[in-house]
């Protein structure tokens, strides 16, 4: 187990080295002088230029990476271009947001994920079952940021039932999630298909399997078979969702963030994109993507850990 | 990829015969209806409607839905029935060429991972990995940045996003059939690379791939509506459920009908095609299943 | 999320005047809303990044310096351009090359800097002028030549050369902040988005990024008093989105897109007052004579002709916003009635045919925003009426406020774009951008005039207002002539707040925010 944990950190490392090295690449090929940017109108040419070389931007590209690379293992991911403030600051501000906003989206997807799944198994062939899966298909079909302006439109603008921009009063708790509602359902909705359909498909294995036949056998009522025993197993795989999940409720989240006006990772990404505040763009980046990939890394171990044959093959 | 047709259809009925499967299910009946509705609504645009969609008409501005607009007007006057017909074409022209083109290019780089070296097949596999960790909003801001908002931007984040699925996809098929008997006995006859792979493997892992790239489609109209609705896809005037949509978004408050012009395609074409590759999934390929 | 810092003020009463209130509602800063409710909640469209008279980068940031570093003078609100005192008790130009202030004696800088003296003020005008700190408002203050120190309090500023809008747009800006000499030393010479030493009515104390931006009145501010005790500012980019936050109620304050004004007057969220106010800013397509396509001058006289300028800005702000004829808004010497070529397609198709300019495609530059892509679409149906294909590229800020620099590589392809320069109340703040020397820099039509620069030159020297006026109508005429700028409109500036706010406005409705109050 503990070769297969090293081996699967170490190639979790070069990945993110790998991904970095592409982010670098493609920022050092985008037009646009930060330093033009970040300063204004009524800058001199000498100010840009200082600018420019403070950044480190008249580096050749493989040293600016890097600089920035070794820093980065030691936590430092840089400077903002003008306020000075550590990067690693700015990103840590913001990232509470966003990972509010994918738990709320866990929370939507589970909350209503796991019981339609249930639902489905036991009725298994039912219009009931039906019904469920037609759900699950649709709900994943459909583009989270058309499900954000659409439940913007019609919770906060029609029927002004929860707010419509923002993140909350900080230090309020009740105002923060009555702000999370809207945003994290854009986000876990598509995702409620997916644990449907995986809850119901492990479900049913599971309600196959001996011990829950020899528990029927011993009379034990169905409803407590169900949701006692076939349910804590079957919902162990639906861990591995999160991990394959949490990349695409990124992207979701940029949307959300920019429909609803909250802050975030995808809001200062996004805007620092626009602005060429590129020591905030490769710090987002950096610190999302190890992110991601740490929790592709839990999902994989945890399958690891129920499933020798994945260890022995790797 | 003229020669994948591996069995031509030689029979009228040989044609009928998916389609009636299809036809049984309820749902594949519901999301073939679904994508030939908005199939027809592209093709059929100028014959639906006699406004023009990038005519300009502020006069005209913000008209709710009525006789007169199917769908009411935008802010600057133009119908938007006329708007989603050819919003339509740009959508499938878009889903159709960069999965074309995202398909072939997955296929070549799959069957080299695969039937090439281990380096360069653990080299493509960590590129891939590397390529996917980014958000897709990211890749597409980056690269429209890069190479400024257009058409062609658009189709090149969405190859970039789904060619590694389909090179994986190719690549594992490809490992699997390699040491399978017959293309051993192949290489033992001296077949060469390219021959092995044109006739022995191509034809077999190409089947699944078409189902995948056909539930894939829903995603990329997905991505790029929402370029589109970012600013960063079509350029204007050319219309883009995406830009409607972004149109309804401003003024929201007042105008709804904008926003709901440009979102229920999207939402009928995702559901459609969906709807329709998971029963083509179903009813040709169950291996597929849980994917 | 904490905020990144939070000060206790009864620490550092510097004078008298902390009353147990103050300390009070400092540490239950929620308890304090909700027991007067003095709290006042605005939108800026962006979030701080340096807090410095010296270096700042955007309209919130100044709106905040100005009342948390006292000015030695400030807007006055209303529909006239005037100030008033703020860190003085009088200040007098004693005649054209020096001027006489004297500091009010109440005034302490936080954080232990002590009182504010003449020493203070001239580190912090100086240190704007000074070329070696290259301040970017530096321009401000180019007529300087040093400030006296007479007393502990009152001292001299000596012009080099007479400045006439030292008036109207040095002084009353944050160029006439007074930091501390002590305490910006020990920063480092920079002040970032942690004031320290502050000296005004309001006092920054707590900044969440992204998020909120609270100012809280100083106790020891001696002078008119705020009229909120706590004022929160939100950084919300978008208009629409501000617009939305207002109507749930979340905001007190906010100024709103232009073309959502017609439908908010129309129709206002109950409790609310809608504003309209006159812009300064001036909106203008631009054609770029260096260009290939587009320098004969013949094609920019055609294109010129070609857009029918009221149907543009009609569309773009659905007729709230009317049409304006030059870079000097209405109100302000040099202002134009009209411009010397008028809509006429016959004649623009005439003038092509003459240049033998056929089956023309243009590129129009514009930034990605809403007003301005539908003002593009209007202008890319205007010349596709005389026969020129005109496409629309929509950039990020981060791209377009590039696109003309002379160090990137666009700026000779660089063939229409739509722009939009915001501006003080004084007309040489206008035509200093489209001087020989900003060619390349903010001049992106690269227009280059010599009898444009001696016309500037000379009505920075003018002081007869009828003389400046006739000199910035000429100048605009040059413009004109050059078929480089379809001049489109100052826009309006739009404004909402709820009726029991009485807001404190510059003429341009931009905020005063010391002299906001409950109504």
């Amino acid at each position: 187990m503990l070769t297969y944990f090293v081996k699967r950190l170490g190639l979790a490392a070069v990945i993110v080295s790998v991904a970095m090295f592409l982010l670098f690449c493609m920022i050092y090929l985008i037009p646009g002088d930060p330093a033009s940017v970040a300063l204004g109108p009524r800058a001199t040419e000498e100010m840009r230029a200082a600018l420019r070389e403070k950044m480190g931007l008249n580096q050749p590209v493989i040293l600016q990476f890097w600089n920035f690379y070794v820093g980065a293992w030691t936590g430092d991911l840089g400077e903002e271009v003008l306020s000075g403030r550590p990067v690693m600051t700015v990103v840590l501000e913001q990232l509470p947001f966003t990972l509010a906003l994918i738990a709320g989206g866990i929370t939507w997807s589970v909350a209503l994920g796991i019981p339609l799944g249930c639902w489905a198994a036991v009725s298994r062939g039912s219009t009931a079952d039906r019904i469920v899966g037609i759900l699950s298909v649709a709900v994943i079909a459909v583009p989270s940021f058309v499900i954000a302006i659409y439940a913007l439109l019609i919770f906060a603008v029609q029927l002004r039932w929860l707010p419509a921009i923002g993140a909350g009063e900080p230090g309020n708790l009740g105002d923060q999630l009555t702000h999370l509602i809207l945003p994290s359902l854009a986000v876990g909705l598509g995702w409620v298909g997916y644990i449907a359909r995986m809850v119901r498909a492990s479900m049913l294995e599971v309600l196959e399997a001996s011990h829950i036949r020899t528990a029927r056998a011993f009379g034990l009522p169905d409803r407590m078979i169900t949701y006692r025993y076939a349910l804590s197993i079957a919902i162990l795989p639906t861990v591995t969702l999160l991990g394959v999940g949490i990349g695409q409720m990124l992207s979701s989240a940029v949307f959300a963030e920019i429909v609803f006006a909250r802050p975030g990772v995808g809001k200062l990404v996004y805007d620092a994109i626009l602005t060429r505040n590129f020591p905030v763009v490769t710090g987002t980046v950096l610190v999302t993507t190890v992110l991601f990939v740490l929790l592709n890394l839990v999902a994989d171990l945890i399958i690891g850990a129920l499933d020798p044959r994945v260890r022995s093959s790797f | 990829m003229s020669e994948v047709v591996s069995n031509p259809p030689g029979r009228v009925a040989e044609i009928w015969r998916p389609i009636r499967k299809i036809l049984r299910e309820p749902l594949g009946a519901l999301g073939l209806f679904l994508v030939l509705l908005v199939i027809f609504g592209a093709v059929f645009a100028d014959f639906l409607t006699s406004y023009d969609p990038t005519r300009i008409n502020p006069r005209a501005r913000f008209q709710g839905p009525g006789a007169e607009h199917l769908l009411g007007t935008d802010q600057l006057g133009r119908d938007l029935f006329a708007r989603v017909l050819h919003g339509g074409r740009i959508a499938l022209y878009v889903a159709l060429v960069s999965t074309a083109v995202s398909l072939a290019i997955g296929i070549v780089l799959g069957l080299i991972a695969g039937y090439g070296p281990r380096w360069l097949d653990n080299l493509m596999i960590l590129l891939f990995d590397a390529m996917k960790s980014f958000p897709t909003v990211m890749l597409a801001l980056a690269l429209v940045t890069l190479m400024g908002p257009s058409l062609t931007a658009v189709m090149v984040v969405v190859i970039l996003v789904t060619v590694p699925g389909y090179a994986r996809i190719i690549r594992t098929q490809t490992i699997a059939l390699k040491s399978s008997e017959y293309v051993t006995a192949a290489q033992s006859m001296g077949a060469s690379s390219a021959r092995i792979l044109r006739v022995h493997i191509l034809p077999n892992v190409i089947g699944p791939l078409v189902i995948l790239a056909s539930m894939d489609i829903p995603v990329v109209i997905g991505i790029e509506a929402g370029m589109s609705f970012l600013g960063l896809g079509v350029r204007p005037p050319t219309p883009s459920w995406g830009s409607i949509l972004n149109d309804g978004f401003t003024g929201i408050r007042d105008s709804a009908w904008i926003a709901i012009a440009g979102g229920v395609p999207i939402i009928i074409t995702t559901l459609g095609f969906t709807f329709l590759g998971e029963t083509l999934r179903d009813v040709f390929d169950p291996r597929l299943k849980g994917r | 999320m904490s905020s990144i810092f939070s000060k206790d003020i009864s620490r550092r009463s510097v004078l008298a005047g902390a009353g147990a209130f103050g300390a009070a509602s400092l540490a239950f800063p929620n308890m304090a809303v909700s027991a007067d409710g003095s709290v006042l909640t605005i939108r800026s469209y962006s979030d701080l990044q340096l807090l410095d008279p010296a270096f700042w980068l955007s309209l919130p940031e100044a709106d905040i310096m100005r009342s948390i570093f006292a000015p030695l003078v400030s807007n006055q609100s209303g529909d006239e351009w005037a100030w008033r005192p703020v860190a003085v008790d009088s200040i007098e130009q004693l005649d054209d090359l020096t001027i006489a202030f004297k500091l009010r004696d109440k005034i302490g800088f936080t954080d232990g800097y002590g009182q504010m003296t003449a020493d203070d003020v001239k580190f912090s005008i100086e240190r704007i002028a000074d070329p070696a700190n290259e301040s970017p408002y530096a321009g401000d203050w180019s007529a300087l030549k040093e400030v006296e120190v007479k007393d502990t309090l009152s001292g001299l500023i000596h012009l080099k050369n007479k400045f006439v809008p030292l008036w109207t747009t040095t002084l009353p800006t944050p160029a006439s902040c007074i930091v501390s000499r002590k305490a910006v030393g020990e920063l480092g010479g920079k002040i970032g988005t942690e004031p320290v030493a502050q000296s005004g009515p309001y006092l920054l104390t707590e900044w969440v990024p992204k998020q909120k931006t609270v100012l809280t009145r100083n106790p020891d501010w001696a002078y008119e008093q705020g009229g909120y005790e706590e004022i929160h500012i939100l950084p919300i980019e978008d208009p629409a989105t501000a617009e939305l936050g207002f109507e749930a109620g979340d905001l007190d304050y906010t100024w709103t897109s232009v073309s959502s004004l017609p439908r908010l007057k129309e129709n206002p969220p109950a409790g609310s007052v809608v504003v309209e106010k006159p812009s300064l800013a001036y909106v203008w397509l631009g054609m770029n004579k260096d260009n290939e396509t587009l320098k004969d001058v013949r094609i920019r006289r055609a294109i010129q002709h070609a857009i029918d300028r009221e149907i543009v800005v009609d569309a773009a702000y659905f007729g709230a916003a009317s049409v304006g004829n030059g870079i000097i808004a209405p109100g302000l010497p040099g202002s134009r009635d009209s411009v010397t070529y008028d809509y006429d397609p016959d004649k623009a198709r005439a003038l092509l045919e003459e240049a033998g300019a056929t089956n023309l495609t243009v590129t129009l530059d514009i930034l990605n925003q809403s007003e301005r892509l539908t003002a593009a679409q209007v202008i890319q149906a205007n010349l596709a009426d005389v026969g020129i294909n005109c496409e629309i590229k929509q950039n990020d800020s981060g791209t377009f406020w590039t696109l003309g620099s002379k160090d990137g590589d666009y700026f000779m392809d660089l063939q229409l774009v739509l722009s939009r320069f915001s501006m003080n109340p004084d007309p040489s703040w206008a035509t200093v951008w489209f001087t020989p020397e900003q060619v390349g820099v903010w001049n992106w039509e690269r227009f280059n005039d010599a009898d444009y620069k001696a016309l500037h030159e000379e009505g920075l020297v003018e002081s007869d207002p009828a003389k400046r006026d006739e000199i910035y109508r000429k100048m605009q005429d040059l413009m004109d002539e050059s078929g480089c700028y379809v001049f489109l409109t100052h826009e309006v500036v739009g404004l909402i707040h709820k009726d029991t706010v009485d807001p404190g406005l510059k003429p341009n409705g931009e905020p005063l925010l010391p002299l906001f109050k409950p109504a």
